[in-house]
């Protein structure tokens, strides 16, 4: 398990992190969620070293890291780059190397990392002649290719087309199943970390403001909506349902909030009463908007 | 696969990529070039003036050439070459003199030139004259040998000088003046390397990438100990040129204190290295593109110029205070100690203290460099102050 515990960091004057800490069990992928300049960037440099906390550990399987541990960990920084004029594979091979991997071990795993991730072009080209989106994945390439135990990737999603996405997508389900590598990454494609996490970590202005499947999320954070389409009904029918009220109206459809022990099945009745109902069901919120709901208090 | 227990050596990975990269790069060739080419144009220069400066002369004689003769042997005491030619009669002698192959004839009873004969040569002759004169005397009164010995054997005056010259003074200073030349080129080429080597890092931001999988010290030290062998691989290169062409020309004489001289250039080149880079390398890290790299080492550039000229003054005047100084301070030391050394003007004491110094001042801005860079490095946007680089290395 990877374990934040309580990391704390100031840029001069601002608070960049107040106290972040989640875990990320392996096998596990956890998706890290939150606004611009909410944290999450700091959060990732300082589990890779790369940025000093104030304040707090970082513990991998209960001993806290330090650099020889965090070679074992694969990074996908948000700043994206490698060696430009360097050959694909020549650069794969370098940054396997400097994480103590032998360079003939190095080379095979690079050579099938470009074909499993589809890398167009010969692994001998200089990164400089890639399409960005196939130096996106030569980046990836370079957090897999020393075959990391922990796997931090700091939007690895962005800038990938619908293919590279659900190529990086099974790599990574991959690496979670096949290996037992806890996973953690940050990502604006709400509907992506819904469909691939296990966890989602939501972080705002430097703290974690909620953290857990998105069930739990769901039940924690949800309001009991139900969406209700009834063409022929008469406005306000279901107000005489103590603790019903209406939230809002979609497409000739209500959505009403039922609180206070409100019964959805005497709703339903009411509705037929009022004639053919088109649909009927619970709304159950998008992670989008639980990260609304929270963030917003 | 198991990864290897500590990452203490990780930075040869690094040396090894820098080292190669650049050994790869066409400004490496281009500049090995040049080096090679500013090397001979000095070496062949001092060849032919180091022939020019010994005056030679084709002399005919014709009769019993004892003159002539003497004349040569004259003229191989204080370095004039007089090579002597035969005529069976003076015809042929005058012929040849028209014609050039000869620069003066000396008959029994003349010295005959075309226009004129060169002073030097006509010193020598009627020297040559005068001796042959005193032997015909001598023989005359039958003087016995050992009298003979005993007036030739009339000691000269001793020779005493109040400050005496080194042997070898001015090939020295022509060795140590392509030294310091060299040790110049080197020093600012490659210090000036390391900081780009540095900023390129830092532009596409793969320096990220870098810090997550090794420490700042050990990128640091390996992009240092990479160019910095590179350079001295290049050094040596240029230095074994440079001797080889000077021997084959004979510009410089094997006694010469060449080879020490090249010894010394390649062992203060690898100190003052260690010391310039480390500066460099920290600057570099505080700018994130090669348009603001001339901003941030100018005091670095103007420092190692200053010292180059300090360096060339010291070829004149070696113990002059400025010179003595510089030779000491390790800002300056890696161009002027060589030179002082080479010309023989540095004590052992100041030697000493000098490389202290250096060595000692290298070992204590390593980590202080190291830090800055920590600190820097990853600050992609803009120029970044040196105090707040510092502190945010905490």
């Amino acid at each position: 398990m990877l374990e934040l515990i309580d990391l704390r960091r100031r840029f001069d004057d601002v608070v960049a992190l107040d106290g972040v800490s989640f875990e990320v069990p392996e096998g596990r992928i956890v998706g890290f969620v939150g606004r611009n300049g909410s944290g999450k960037t700091t959060t990732m440099r300082i589990a890779l070293g790369v940025l000093h906390a104030d304040a707090g550990t970082v513990m991998w399987r209960s001993r806290p890291v330090d650099a020889v541990t965090r070679r074992r960990f694969g990074y996908m920084p948000e700043e994206r780059g490698l060696y430009p004029k360097m050959r694909v594979r020549e650069q794969l091979v370098y940054l396997a190397r400097l994480r103590g991997t032998p360079k003939g071990v190095a080379r095979s795993r690079a050579t099938e990392l470009l074909e499993v991730l589809e890398v167009v072009g010969d692994p001998n080209d200089r990164m400089e002649t890639l399409s960005l989106g196939n130096q996106q994945r030569v980046q990836l390439a370079a957090a897999l290719v020393h075959e990391p135990d922990v796997l931090v990737l700091d939007e690895p999603f962005s800038g990938l087309d619908p293919v590279g996405v659900d190529v990086l997508a099974d790599v990574l389900r991959g690496q979670a199943r096949d290996r037992g590598v806890p996973v953690v990454f940050s990502s604006h494609q709400l509907e992506l970390v819904e469909r691939l996490c296990d966890e989602v970590v939501l972080i705002d202005r430097g703290r974690i403001v909620a953290r857990g499947s998105i069930d739990e999320l769901r039940a924690m954070r949800a309001r009991n909506l139900w969406r209700i389409e009834v063409p022929a009904a008469t406005d306000g029918w279901w107000e005489v349902v103590p603790g019903v009220s209406l939230t809002e109206r979609v497409d000739g459809a209500v959505v009403l909030e039922l609180n206070d022990g409100a019964d959805p099945q005497r709703i339903l009745d009411l509705a037929r009463a009022e004639g053919d109902v088109a649909a009927f069901g619970p709304v159950r919120p998008s992670l989008a908007e639980l990260f609304r709901e929270v963030v917003a208090e | 696969m198991s990864p290897e227990p500590t990452d203490r050596g990780t930075w040869r990975l690094v040396a090894r990529r820098d080292f190669w990269v650049r050994l790869r790069e066409r400004s490496f060739l281009i500049s090995t070039l040049i080096n090679i080419a500013v090397i001979s144009i000095l070496v062949l220069a001092r060849a032919s003036s180091a022939v020019a400066s010994g005056p030679s002369f084709d002399l005919g004689s014709v009769g019993p050439g004892t003159v002539a003769e003497g004349a040569a042997a004259l003229g191989a005491q204080v370095g004039v070459r007089v090579d002597v030619r035969s005529f069976p009669d003076v015809t042929t002698a005058m012929a040849a003199l028209r014609d050039g192959s000869v620069d003066a004839v000396v008959t029994p009873t003349q010295l005959v030139g075309q226009s004129g004969v060169d002073e030097t040569l006509q010193r020598l002759v009627e020297a040559s004259a005068r001796n042959a004169a005193v032997t015909a005397i001598l023989d005359e009164h039958d003087v016995s040998q050992q009298e003979r010995d005993r007036a030739n054997d009339a000691t000269p005056l001793p020779v005493a000088v109040v400050q005496p010259t080194p042997p070898h003074r001015n090939e020295n200073a022509a060795v140590a003046f392509v030294g310091v030349l060299l040790l110049y080129g080197q020093l600012f080429g490659y210090g000036i390397w390391v900081a780009s080597g540095v900023i390129e890092e830092k532009a596409s931001r793969v320096v990220e990438m870098l810090l997550s999988a090794i420490r700042p010290k050990q990128l640091l030290l390996g992009k240092i100990v990479g160019i910095g062998t590179l350079g001295l691989a290049q050094l040596i290169v240029i230095s074994s040129f440079a001797i080889g062409l000077a021997f084959a020309t004979n510009a410089i004489d094997v006694s010469s204190s060449a080879f020490g001289a090249a010894g010394l250039v390649i062992g203060w080149f690898i100190l003052g290295f260690a010391f310039y880079a480390t500066l460099f390398a920290a600057a570099g890290s505080l700018v994130t593109r090669m348009e603001e790299l001339q901003n941030v080492i100018v005091p670095i550039n103007l420092t190692i110029l200053v010292s180059f000229f300090i360096s060339i003054g010291a070829l004149q005047d070696p113990n002059g205070r400025l010179q003595v100084i510089a030779s000491i301070l390790p800002t300056s030391s890696a161009l002027a100690m060589p030179v002082r050394i080479v010309l023989g003007a540095a004590p052992a004491w100041q030697i000493a203290v000098s490389l202290a110094a250096l060595v000692g001042s290298t070992f204590l801005l390593v980590p202080l460099a190291a830090r800055l860079y920590a600190g820097a490095v990853l600050r992609t946007r803009g120029r970044v102050r040196i105090r707040e680089a510092w502190r945010s290395a905490e």
